[in-house]
């Protein structure tokens, strides 16, 4: 049995950093130790977690962890930022075609509450705005657009509309009520075309009506033209294209590190890495070019890990397929604690995964990215994928976390589990997780520990 | 044939004009009490119930929210064919929307088609369609002079089965309509006497699905002094279009019909929703309103949402009732509205 290589606790990367540093260790403009995201920055949860002990995770880390801070800085230089919200993936492609332009998630103020393990109060200000528990930890969003202490207010908001989560159309909604201008932008509820239509292939094996991606491809245009004249400067399709490229770049990047972690015998990155890793796909964290560097540094670990037989847990782990990104990042953590490893994921933005054509029309293209999304289409299509990827990675078990009062989830997740059960035989359970889930970390416990010992006991016969 | 229709924003005309029978969802048969999963909606569950136990049905649901998507998905992975999911655009200000709507009439059509109906001529269309403003004319003359309960039951009707009887429902004032007792046993037992009509305060019931069996509130409301002078629900007073304009003689009347739905949404799931705000707010002050009475169904964010915007847009109080079950309302809420009425006297 080979040995595991350790992950660290907070206090243990202090120790890490100072040997790497001693060692020579050449770090971008973000980089330093770890431990001051908690000082500076309140982002307690970091001293809950274990992390991979990697220079190339130390990179990551820090990359994800300053982005606030980053756009700052972009503005202070005289960038303008865009705030892109729901689509996932597809507006940032066409903002950083742009010289000039920033998008991020307000989205992404998800996760703060987790980070920061709610002293950040984020929910109760939103639930202050007339947002309350019932609605999704995305709720956050709506306090951190009111106290403006976290991610710069954007000088441009975008939102898709339409076949989204009904949690964050009406956040979104109450953000305008409150103040914010709103881009919308029309997203059709994606459909299998008719006998009768134009047939038109996605990326992910999906296909829809012609004329569903027309009316995509007409509504980015419109989009494009607001980025424009933000930026003072036309968004055609000749400065499109060479976005397409550089964000296909990154997706390639990002599917070798998947295929390398997820194919392998063992687990060579941890999982909780691994999530942050593929969230970089759906707006590049704020840097395209700086992104691509940390894909490329994590995926030179993984590769080197591989090649020597050292991993990050034990030989026997079970190999999980996760469906559905975690509130708590602790979560992930949790699942190796149980003897299981991360060998495959869809985290609801798979079409900012697969690679956007470059045969095509830029626009065309990047509607018919934007209409692959698993999000704006059946559950039965998120069922098929991660039927096929499980198969691919030789998934032994299925997770499907729930995310707390999203309006899709209870719907969604017995529908997936129905039919990757069918399929597949793989047992498959549910997890509900909210933002800090210490409280249910017993039960989280129990219920990964039982599936991983069913897909062990299955091993057997 | 039968087809429900679960969103007021599909033209009914052109299923009529189909020679098939359009049928208000809202006055189904109601499913025997189930549990409903945490999260989910009450009355997405019980289209998809309505799926199963109607299988000679068809049952046409929207996009408008992502409960009725998702009751889609179950009911297709149950295997029920003869269900159509209308894809509603929630923005509305640009072509491509106004495009997306019509053609999702079109493939309706095929749908319909498919089901053994006929395409109808544009003539047979123009004929439907005049009867069904005419029947829209009753009835906004109609709840100019009826009361609140008499209001949702001739709204149901029209919306139901496309109906306005003035003489029936006249001689029913003050009767809940045999067609439409409510199926559970009445929590309303709390209910009292109603007040006398002078003194009563002035509200607003505004928000998503009010099924036949949860019209006790209209008499609670009565009972704790408050009176519903907009009926803002689905389907109510929000989902009436206004009379169609004139055709041109070269006009197609299946674009014109598609036009007039698209024009005169006025609904919570649009962006922005500024349609339904608007529409509100000249009601709100024409009718004197008071207080506004919110009915959200359990699951349902995106009324639920729009308490607090309600709150500050239109400078009324709001109570958010919420709708937990399709089979009546619950006494906790009886009790809460008589607090709410008692706090506006």
């Amino acid at each position: 049995m080979n040995a595991v290589l350790p992950q660290l606790t907070l206090e243990q990367w202090d120790a890490r950093y100072a040997e790497l540093v001693r060692g020579g260790l050449r770090e971008p403009a973000y980089g330093g130790p770890l431990s001051r995201h908690v000082e500076r920055e309140g982002d307690l949860r970091l001293r809950q977690l274990r992390f991979d002990n990697s220079a190339a995770a130390l990179r990551l880390w820090n990359f994800l962890l300053t982005e606030n801070e980053r756009l700052r800085a972009a503005r202070d230089r005289g960038d303008r930022l865009v705030g892109t919200m729901k689509d996932l993936g597809t507006v940032p492609v066409l903002a950083y075609s742009l010289p000039g332009l920033r998008a991020f998630y307000p989205d992404g103020a998800w996760w703060t509450p987790c980070l920061m393990e709610c002293s950040d109060r984020l929910l109760q200000q939103a639930e202050a705005l007339g947002i309350d528990a019932s609605f999704c930890p995305v709720r956050a969003m709506l306090g951190a657009f009111h106290s403006e202490e976290h991610f710069p207010l954007p000088d441009l908001l975008v939102c898709s509309a339409g076949a989204v989560c009904d949690d964050f159309s009406a956040i979104a909604q109450r953000l305008e009520r409150l103040g914010q201008r709103i881009v919308w932008w029309e997203m059709p509820r994606r459909r299998p075309p008719e006998a009768h239509e134009a047939v038109c292939a996605l990326p992910g094996g999906l296909t829809a009506p012609q004329l569903q991606v027309d009316v995509v491809r007409e509504e980015l245009q419109r989009v494009a033209g607001a980025l424009g004249e933000l930026a003072g400067h036309e968004l055609d399709a000749a400065l499109v294209a060479p976005g397409i490229r550089a964000a296909n770049a990154v997706r390639r990047q990002l599917a070798a590190l998947r295929a390398t972690v997820y194919g392998a015998q063992g687990a060579p990155l941890p999982a909780l890495e691994m999530l942050v890793a593929e969230m970089l796909a759906v707006h590049f964290c704020s840097d395209r070019e700086e992104c691509l560097g940390v894909l490329r540094e994590l995926l030179a670990e993984a590769q080197a890990r591989v090649a020597v037989g050292k991993f990050v847990t034990a030989d026997d782990a079970v190999r999980i397929y996760w469906v559905n990104p975690v509130a708590d990042l602790r979560a992930m953590n949790l699942l190796e604690e149980c003897g299981g490893r991360l060998c495959g994921t869809e985290f609801m933005f798979t079409h900012a995964l697969d690679l956007i054509p470059e045969d095509l029309p830029p626009f065309e293209a990047l509607a018919r990215t934007a209409l692959a999304d698993p999000m704006v289409g059946p559950a039965r299509d998120r069922a098929r994928r991660v039927v096929a990827e499980c198969r691919r990675y030789r998934a032994e078990a299925v997770v499907v976390a729930r995310i707390p009062g999203a309006s899709h989830c209870p719907w969604e997740s017995e529908l997936i589990r129905g039919q990757v059960h069918a399929q597949t035989g793989l047992s498959a359970v549910e997890l509900e997780i909210p933002p800090v889930c210490d409280a249910l970390l017993p039960t989280l416990r129990t219920r990964l520990q039982t599936v991983i010992e069913i897909a062990r006991t299955r091993r057997k016969s | 044939m039968q087809v429900f229709c679960a969103s007021p924003w599909v033209p009914v005309e052109w299923i009529k004009a189909h020679s098939l029978k359009p049928c208000g969802a809202w006055i189904a048969p109601v499913p025997e009490s189930t549990a409903v999963p945490e999260g989910v909606c009450a009355f997405a569950q019980s289209m998809a119930a309505l799926a199963k136990t109607q299988p000679q049905a068809a049952l046409v649901l929207t996009t408008a929210c992502d409960q009725m998507r998702r009751a889609a998905d179950a009911v297709t992975a149950a295997g029920a064919s003869h269900v159509f999911l209308f894809n509603l655009p929630a923005t509305w200000q640009t072509p491509a929307a106004r495009r997306l709507y019509r053609d999702e009439v079109d493939r309706l059509g095929k749908f319909l088609e498919r089901l053994g109906g006929h395409a109808p001529a544009s003539a047979e269309l123009k004929t439907v369609m005049s009867d069904f403003d005419t029947q829209r004319a009753k009835l906004r003359s109609f709840i100019r002079r009826g009361t609140a309960r008499q209001n949702a039951e001739a709204l149901a009707r029209f919306f139901g089965d496309g109906a306005v009887n003035e003489a029936s429902l006249e001689s029913e004032r003050g009767q809940p309509c045999p067609r439409f007792q409510p199926s559970a046993p009445a929590a309303d037992e709390a209910v009292r006497a109603p007040a006398s009509k002078g003194s009563r305060v002035p509200l607003a019931l505004v928000g998503g699905p009010l099924l036949p069996a949860q019209w006790q509130l209209f008499d609670a409301i009565e009972s704790a002094g408050g009176r519903v002078v907009l009926h803002a629900t689905e389907p109510g007073e929000r989902n009436l279009l206004p009379p169609l304009p004139n055709l041109a003689p070269d006009q197609s009347p299946l674009t014109a019909l598609a036009n007039h739905y698209f024009d005169h949404c006025v609904d919570v799931f649009q962006r922005p929703n500024t349609r339904l705000y608007d529409w509100l707010g000249t009601r709100l002050t024409e009718r004197h309103v008071r207080g506004i009475v919110l009915w959200v169904h359990v699951g349902c964010d995106l009324w639920r949402a729009e308490a607090a915007s309600l709150r500050e847009a239109c400078g009324s109080p709001v109570l958010v009732l919420d709708a937990s079950d399709i089979h009546g309302v619950g006494l906790r809420d009886t009790n809460r509205l008589q607090a709410f009425v008692e706090s506006l006297q």
